[in-house]
């Protein structure tokens, strides 16, 4: 029966809340997965994450923000209340924003993974954010691989999706530890044309998704945040 | 867990009873609130340690048993059925009684084995049971035809249902032809709390939403 065939097969999804990115991945990013948003300094990989924990919270979906930037809350909201989708009273309790740079400085994947296992069982989040994860890498050092496969076999347990960050040198276009563990991979690009600096999104991978292959460009604004424009190149 | 999730439990145990009425039961639920709802929902069928079994289909049981660990849940009532983690490469290692089952497309065979443990005298006790909570029993259709997950349920549910409650979580919006399988063969809703509000109002104000 078609039906049923439908119903073995259907991804859920979530909205990611990037406006003209859902219509690029059937919908939005499947539920539950583990996804990275790569892309060099500036390119709105955390503008991205918040919007995504936004949305998630208008929906009362409950999210959780790792930071391994040992940057206090009140700091990056400071930045972040510049945009008209942040809600402040988001952050504290629909969005729980959690700093994992202490634990890092002691370099242990044990304690990491079960601090972060342990802070995803209290909160019990549908959305959840590591920002940026390639910090973890300076960290550990040769632990980091099988902190990874760790992390995103855990992290695919939990019910939740998940945004996992990745800063990369200009030109690269993803960490290639962490690109066979994800999902979906979405690469923020920021080139220079004739002077002026772009930027541009593309779905690079995005597991059980027909998905766009073309680069979008995309704009930073006040009022959403990080936008897909309808042009494509 | 937050006021919410309390008010969900006492929701919850004001439908079940301190021990839970036997009979198959369904409760539709959000894909996305499934932990959240399972943790709350197991709660209140252990209440002060009614013995049970919670079958994982979907994810390692060591996730639900951290679940409980961290929100203090006593568990030790509870025999955790593991169909899936010799799929899933996890390491983690939670305290349990726990028995591990041959994989989720071997669902069918799971009544007989549970018949199987139950006379061997492994710490399991069928007659004992007082709930049985299956995790996300949509997901086993991505492992096996819709006709043998409802003879699955059926077989479950006579084997046990007599003097067990038998509470199953689908997503009805994602899988109406298994939420309504379940009420053919005779199951009852639980309702969450914005749900049972939704229809006291609607019913005091004669609104037919027509979900059923």
């Amino acid at each position: 029966m078609e039906g049923n065939e439908r119903d073995r097969t259907r991804l859920e999804r979530i909205p990611s809340g990037v406006p003209g990115l859902d219509e690029l991945i059937e919908g939005g990013f499947p539920f539950p997965s583990v996804i990275l948003v790569s892309g060099a300094a500036g390119t709105g990989k955390t503008t991205f994450c918040l919007r995504f924990l936004c949305e998630g919270a208008a929906k009362r979906e409950q999210g959780l923000f790792f930071t391994t930037l040992s940057e206090p809350s009140h700091w990056m909201l400071r930045f972040s209340s510049q945009f008209d989708f942040m809600r402040p009273e988001y952050f504290g309790d629909a969005i729980v924003y959690e700093d994992l740079s202490v634990l890092l400085r002691h370099g242990d994947q044990d304690k990491l993974l079960e601090a972060i296992d342990r802070r995803i069982a209290e909160v019990m989040p549908q959305r959840i954010v590591i920002d940026p994860i390639t910090v973890v890498g300076e960290m550990l050092k040769d632990q980091y691989r099988s902190f990874l496969f760790d992390l995103t076999n855990r992290l695919k347990h939990w019910n939740a999706t998940t945004l996992v960050t990745g800063e990369v040198p200009p030109g690269e276009l993803y960490p290639p530890e962490i690109a066979h563990s994800v999902d979906g991979i979405v690469l923020l690009h920021l080139t220079e044309e004739y002077g002026d600096r772009r930027k541009y999104l593309e779905v690079l991978k995005m597991r059980g998704t027909n998905h766009s292959t073309g680069k979008h460009s995309i704009d930073i604004s006040r009022k959403e945040g990080l936008v897909v424009l309808k042009a494509r190149f | 867990m937050n006021a919410r999730d309390m008010r969900q439990y006492e929701n919850f145990r004001r439908q079940l009873g301190p021990v839970p009425r036997p009979g198959l039961m369904v409760l539709d639920v959000r894909t996305t609130q499934f932990v959240v709802v399972e943790l709350v929902l197991l709660k209140a069928l252990i209440g002060d340690g009614n013995p049970g079994l919670f079958v994982s289909v979907d994810r390692p049981h060591q996730y639900m048993v951290h679940l409980l660990d961290m929100h203090g849940i006593e568990h030790t009532s509870v025999t955790f059925i593991d169909t899936v983690s010799q799929f899933a490469a996890t390491d983690t290692c939670r305290q349990a009684r726990v028995g591990f089952f041959k994989g989720p497309n071997n669902i069918d065979m799971l009544p007989s084995a549970l018949r199987e443990w139950s006379s061997k005298d492994q710490g399991f006790d069928m007659a004992q049971c007082r709930f049985a909570l299956i995790d996300n029993i949509s997901n086993l259709l991505t492992f096996n035809g819709h006709e043998k997950v409802q003879r699955f349920i059926r077989e479950f549910n006579d084997l046990l249902g007599d003097r067990t409650a038998v509470v199953l979580v689908i997503d009805r919006q994602r899988n109406p032809n298994l939420y309504h399988s379940v009420l053919a063969m005779g199951g009852t809703e639980l309702m969450l709390e914005t749900e049972l509000k939704d229809r006291l109002m609607d019913s005091e104000e004669g609104i037919d939403h027509g979900r059923q």
